[in-house]
């Protein structure tokens, strides 16, 4: 069923509830004629009553109701008191219904219980990863910062200064005036590399053209070591699982080539329910530290996105760093 | 005249000792963090210290602490400020003593090779030279320049950098009569006393503007 279609059910259903809860009132009130009709005997209306008034009870409270607990509670409130209305009507003697509604107390007492200490683990965990989303934000800004004031900037400022000094000494010493524009262009291309390693690293161009499977191939390329990719996923993910999902490989194959002394690297992605999940494995020397390092980072960048990192490293290999990043859809 | 360059990335510090080089003034020294930097001041007793204030180990603000230490223990040596950014703050720490003998300019001055070379000397010799952007950092906030003519304020800009009348006249394109008039008139919107000396009036507007801060 595609989600449009399940909306078109729910919407009828719930029409068709709203319905049938009038034509239900309609009927209670018929068999109440009726009883008054008839001569008034018995109370007998009550049984009709109680099964159509749970009925219309929890069609209300379906509506009602803001989470999936909340329904179920409310209709076990609502069955213990169709179960005390029929003990009731059934003129009273030993209170039975206390059984079946101390088992609904006891199930929904442990439901509650369960219920309140995740939200309570979710509530710290959801902070962790706040504070840790905010902390690698900083740290990516800084690290950018850094990069422009000792990069780019820098030798923007080494090319007006050789243009500086070729125009100085045109007059008097055109070859040292060709020495300095000839330093000013080296500078003007070291710039320019210097901007693109940076946009790169904030998010390379290739993953936005070509999606993730491109973007993680490019990166194999340069490599030293035989990398395999290997891409499966129906469909893209959301942007920002993306991104998330070409840095884990980066970053993963990075720490490989650089600490490993690995032969080989794979790299999979793929589904995994509503969540993808990047694998990277390496058959190097193993005893991986995520301490301060780059992992480090990726870390808190997973699980801003409500991701899970996990890194196998034993001593003498191999490696392996997996995420499984949620996409939420 | 001789000068130590303290600034850590190779790329400037090289440009800058061959810029230097190529006009005549002479490098005794070039470091690369602060303590080398006030080590290299103490030995050689340069006529100028050329510093970048972002430098190791911290990557903050070493170059001016550096500079402001070298202010208190050696104060006849001239201290220029080269930076990438500027801050009107660290502006005032520099002219706070009320010497002159101090600049501070961005970065990109060193493109106007001949600009960046008087500078220099204009320094060395204790006059002043602050970056535009410095200076329109103080000049553009300050309510209470609202008495002065925009030309004035143009005027005041040009002083603030450390401009002879000569030169403000160059710039604005008038007589040094007409320049003379201005400046009259500003010290004395401002309340300040007539003074021969550039660096003088660029310190006590920056002392006029700083204690209206």
């Amino acid at each position: 069923m595609t989600e449009n279609e399940a909306v078109i059910t729910l919407m009828l259903f719930r029409r068709t509830v709203r319905a049938s809860a009038w034509v239900l009132l309609l009927i209670d009130l018929f068999v109440l004629v009726i009883w008054a009709a008839g001569g008034r005997g018995s109370f007998w209306p009550v049984w009709v009553w109680l099964p159509t008034g749970l009925a219309i009870a929890s069609a209300w409270w379906a509506r009602k109701a803001t989470s999936r607990f909340a329904r179920q509670a409310g209709e076990a409130v609502l069955i213990s008191l169709f179960l005390v209305g029929i003990w009731a009507a059934a003129g009273r003697g030993s209170f039975w219904p206390v059984w079946p509604i101390a088992v609904l107390a006891l199930v929904f007492g442990l439901e509650a219980v369960t219920r309140r200490k995740k939200s309570d683990a979710r509530v710290e965990e959801l902070t962790q990863s706040r504070a840790g989303a905010v902390e690698a934000a900083e740290t990516q800004l800084r690290r950018i910062e850094r990069d422009l004031h000792d990069g780019a900037q820098a030798r923007l400022v080494a090319l007006g200064m050789n243009i500086g000094l070729a125009e100085q000494q045109l007059g008097k010493d055109p070859a040292k005036a060709q020495e300095h524009l000839a330093e000013a262009r080296k500078a003007a291309g070291a710039a320019l590399q210097e901007l693109r390693d940076l946009a790169r690293g904030i998010h390379p161009p290739i993953l936005a053209d070509r999606g993730l499977e491109a973007a993680i191939r490019a990166l194999g390329t340069n490599a030293a070591v035989p990398v395999s990719v290997d891409v499966k996923l129906d469909e893209r993910p959301p942007a920002t699982v993306e991104t998330a999902a070409y840095f884990v490989a980066a970053e993963g194959l990075a720490n490989a080539l650089k600490h490993a002394q690995a032969s080989r690297i794979d790299i999979a992605v793929h589904e995994r329910e509503d969540a993808v999940v990047v694998r990277v494995l390496d058959d190097g020397r193993g005893g991986v530290s995520e301490a301060g390092g780059g992992l480090h980072g990726l870390r808190q960048r997973v699980e801003a996105l409500d991701g899970s990192l996990r890194i196998a490293s034993p001593d003498g290999g191999p490696t392996v760093i997996e995420a499984v990043l949620p996409c939420g859809r | 005249m001789r000068a130590v360059i303290a600034e850590d990335l190779a790329l400037l510090r090289d440009g800058l000792m061959r810029l230097l080089r190529d006009n005549e003034i002479e490098v005794v020294g070039a470091v690369g963090d602060g303590d080398a930097l006030v080590h290299a001041v103490l030995r050689e007793r340069p006529d100028i210290a050329i510093v970048d204030i972002r430098m190791p180990p911290t990557f903050r603000d070493e170059g001016l602490r550096a500079a402001l230490t070298l202010r208190e223990r050696v104060p006849d040596t001239a201290i220029l400020i080269i930076s990438q950014y500027v801050e009107g703050t660290y502006a005032r720490e520099l002219l706070a003593d009320g010497r002159g003998g101090v600049g501070y300019l961005l970065k990109d001055r060193v493109m106007d090779v001949n600009a960046f070379v008087e500078a220099v000397r204009r320094v060395a010799e204790g006059g002043t030279a602050l970056d535009p952007e410095v200076v329109a950092h103080f000049v553009g906030r300050r309510d209470r320049l609202a008495a002065l003519t925009p030309r004035e304020k143009e005027v005041l800009a040009l002083m603030a950098e450390g401009r002879s009348n000569a030169g403000i006249a160059e710039a604005l394109v008038l007589t040094v009569g007409a320049v003379e008039k201005h400046v009259a008139s500003i010290l004395q919107k401002l309340g300040l006393p007539p003074s021969e000396e550039t660096h003088r009036r660029v310190l006590a507007v920056l002392a006029y503007l700083d204690s209206s801060a």
